[in-house]
């Protein structure tokens, strides 16, 4: 059976946001999304190799959009009332949605909430059935002090990425179809 | 393992076989029940109504799909949720194992799948309020926990996993439901899709100004947007070589044989149909085969991201175009051998030319009859994929073509061939259901009648 390949993304923390320079679209987006496009980044020099539409992405949010709906909520009895823009990113698969624009990469996705188990699992599937060449793995661990009045848990904001691929004798292999 | 680091199982067993659907519940606007599912269904019937609980100006129409569940429960996921999933489980048997008719597979060997988007955000809402909330509630806050909740509620010992996928969450919830079992990870998989109404989320569609305020009217020149629902549902999946004729007696005993749902409204549609006689089990010919008929798997799927915008979906409908064909492709079928389309139809003016402009680019101008139901029970969120392929099981099990409620006049450049109107239909072995969702994501599951 054919091995798998790790590339490293970035660890990154909510320290590393104030120098990010991803454009102004990056500014307008929720704390989860920012992280999850930072630990991304490096990850880009591979994705010129790999046809976009070959390319999974499958991420994982302890905390779903939970840092998120606080605070979209937090505007119900605000002026202008709830933010449209924050809704949103009220989805814990927002974080795809824009990863998926900054890089172009139309392959499928799958979004879970809560541990990490289920990532590499997954990233593993999607190359052996070969619905992609290539599955960026995401793990957001977006515990804020908002969040912890709901849910008793260790606060930490921090994010991790990586590239996994197979190696080349399986690319060159058949399409395993379901049946 | 710290969390924050990515971590996975590197276990991986490469098992293809066919996965049977065997069970089917549901709770949403048409009732309790897959029997009144079904009613609605052949009738036709919007069950949007007016809830006095979306009233005023923070929401843009209180026109909405909601289920007959406890309003003051403080945790009305975990009521929907496991609403559906008892009746699925009834479905198949007695409760003298975890999964009825099939003693063969352990508890350890059944997995679960949730579908949600926002689990139960009711909790969110009354702590913030300072209204009661207990424990429970407000652990379910996580779709995680809730899904683990579930899983040891119903006897679901083996792998759990938890899926949002935005408006896609319940297509893709199936399709890795029919993953742990083709690699081996499952024998069985219960999926389950809930959302439910909450001011949350009207109030956030209302900011996107989102909602129609007549309710939506899918696929009309004059759809002016979605309107939300609520609901539950579950199918069963099962291993297909577990589902054989030594077992027949557990194959697709999805309706009770008599009783609910097979009343009044059933006889107006048997009526008004010619056709339906000598198709529907009413009719005559089907019911004494009802529990003999062949296996309706999942026969290959797709899914893809736009990679355009994270609200509006692509104007050429070119990425669930990309997602149609490798559903397409997995499952071996051609454009031509599709038999119905179950669409999106969320009635918003760009999902629904987008959906059809991806029609027009994998069927010409040759689209199979295709409709939309979320005008009979709303936009049910991260419920939708499974209850709409719930309406598709249902449809290829007694051979009919669902309508599309609240349907008046299609929109100019849309599929001829949308069904306003349930009728039988003389052929439904291949369903392709579709899905998309905010962030770009489509999804397609291809059904088939083996």
């Amino acid at each position: 059976m054919s091995e798998l390949i790790f590339s490293d993304g970035n660890d990154v923390t909510a320290a590393d946001i104030p120098a990010a320079r991803l454009g102004t679209r990056f500014g307008r987006m929720d704390l989860s999304s920012q992280l999850a496009l930072l630990a991304v980044e490096p990850l880009a020099a591979h994705f010129d190799s790999i046809p976009r539409d070959r390319i999974a992405i499958v991420l994982g949010a302890r905390a779903g959009s939970l840092p998120t709906d606080v605070i979209f909520w937090e505007g119900r009895d605000a002026v202008g009332g709830l933010s449209p823009t924050l809704f949103t990113y009220t989805l814990p698969s927002a974080a795809i949605g824009e990863i998926a624009i900054r890089h172009r990469l139309t392959g499928p996705n799958l979004c879970f909430v809560g541990s990490s188990e289920n990532l590499l699992s997954e990233a593993e599937d999607f190359l052996r059935r070969n619905e992609a060449d290539a599955c960026v793995c995401v793990y957001m661990n977006v515990i804020t002090p908002a969040v912890n009045k709901f849910l008793a848990n260790f606060e930490d904001v921090r994010a991790s990425a990586m590239l996994v691929q197979l190696d080349d004798r399986h690319l060159n292999a058949p399409r395993q179809n379901p049946p | 393992m710290r969390e924050g680091e990515i971590s996975g199982s590197a276990e991986h067993r490469s098992a293809s076989c066919a996965v049977a659907i065997v069970g089917c519940g549901v709770i949403s606007a048409t009732g309790n029940g897959t029997a009144s599912f079904l009613t609605a269904l052949k009738n036709n019937t919007s069950c949007l109504r007016p809830n006095e609980r979306f009233t005023g100006p923070r929401f843009q129409s209180n026109i909405v799909g909601t289920a007959p569940i406890d309003p003051a429960s403080d945790n009305p996921a975990h009521q929907l949720a496991s609403i559906a999933l008892r009746e699925a489980v009834s479905q198949i048997g007695n409760r003298q194992s975890a999964i009825g008719n099939f003693p063969q597979i352990s508890p350890a060997r059944i997995g679960l799948v949730l579908s949600t988007t926002k689990a139960n955000i009711e909790a969110l809402e009354r702590l913030s309020d300072g209204r009661p909330c207990s424990t429970t509630a407000r652990r379910h806050l996580q779709a995680d926990l809730l899904a683990a909740d579930l899983a040891a509620e119903f006897g679901a010992l083996g792998p759990v996993q938890n899926i949002s996928n935005a408006c896609v969450s319940g297509l893709v919830a199936l399709m890795q439901g029919a993953k742990l079992i083709q690699r081996g990870a499952a024998d069985a998989v219960f999926v389950v899709g809930v959302d439910h109404l909450s001011a949350f989320v009207i109030g956030g569609f209302t900011a996107l100004k989102a909602i129609d305020p007549q309710g939506c009217r899918p696929f009309d020149q004059d759809r002016r947007g979605l309107s939300p629902g609520e609901a539950g549902a579950a199918i069963i999946l099962v291993r297909g070589d577990f589902v054989n004729r030594q077992n027949a007696a557990a194959t697709l005993p999805l309706l009770p044989q008599g009783g609910e749902g097979r009343g009044e409204e059933f006889e107006s549609f048997s009526k008004s149909n010619p056709l339906t006689p000598a198709l529907s089990p009413f009719g005559g010919e089907r019911e004494s085969d009802t529990r003999t008929s062949p296996l309706i798997t999942i026969r290959g799927w797709g899914s893809s991201n736009d990679a355009n915008h994270m609200t509006g979906p692509s104007r050429d409908g070119a990425g669930l175009a990309q997602a149609i064909r490798a559903a397409m492709s997995a499952a071996k079928l051609q454009p031509t051998q599709i038999d119905y389309v179950n669409a999106h139809g969320t009635g918003t003016p760009y999902n629904d030319a987008m959906e059809s402009a991806a029609l027009r680019t994998i069927f010409g101008d040759t689209i199979p009859p295709t409709s939309g139901i979320k005008g009979m029970i709303g936009h049910t969120l991260g419920a939708a994929g499974v209850i709409e392929t719930i309406a598709c099981v249902l449809a290829m099990q007694e051979r009919f073509l669902p309508g599309t409620p609240r349907l008046n006049n299609v929109a100019e450049g849309f599929p001829p061939s949308l069904v306003k109107e349930p009728r039988a239909a003389k052929r439904l072995d291949h369903i392709l259901k579709l899905n998309t969702g905010f962030g770009g994501v489509n999804g397609a599951l291809i059904l088939s009648h083996e």
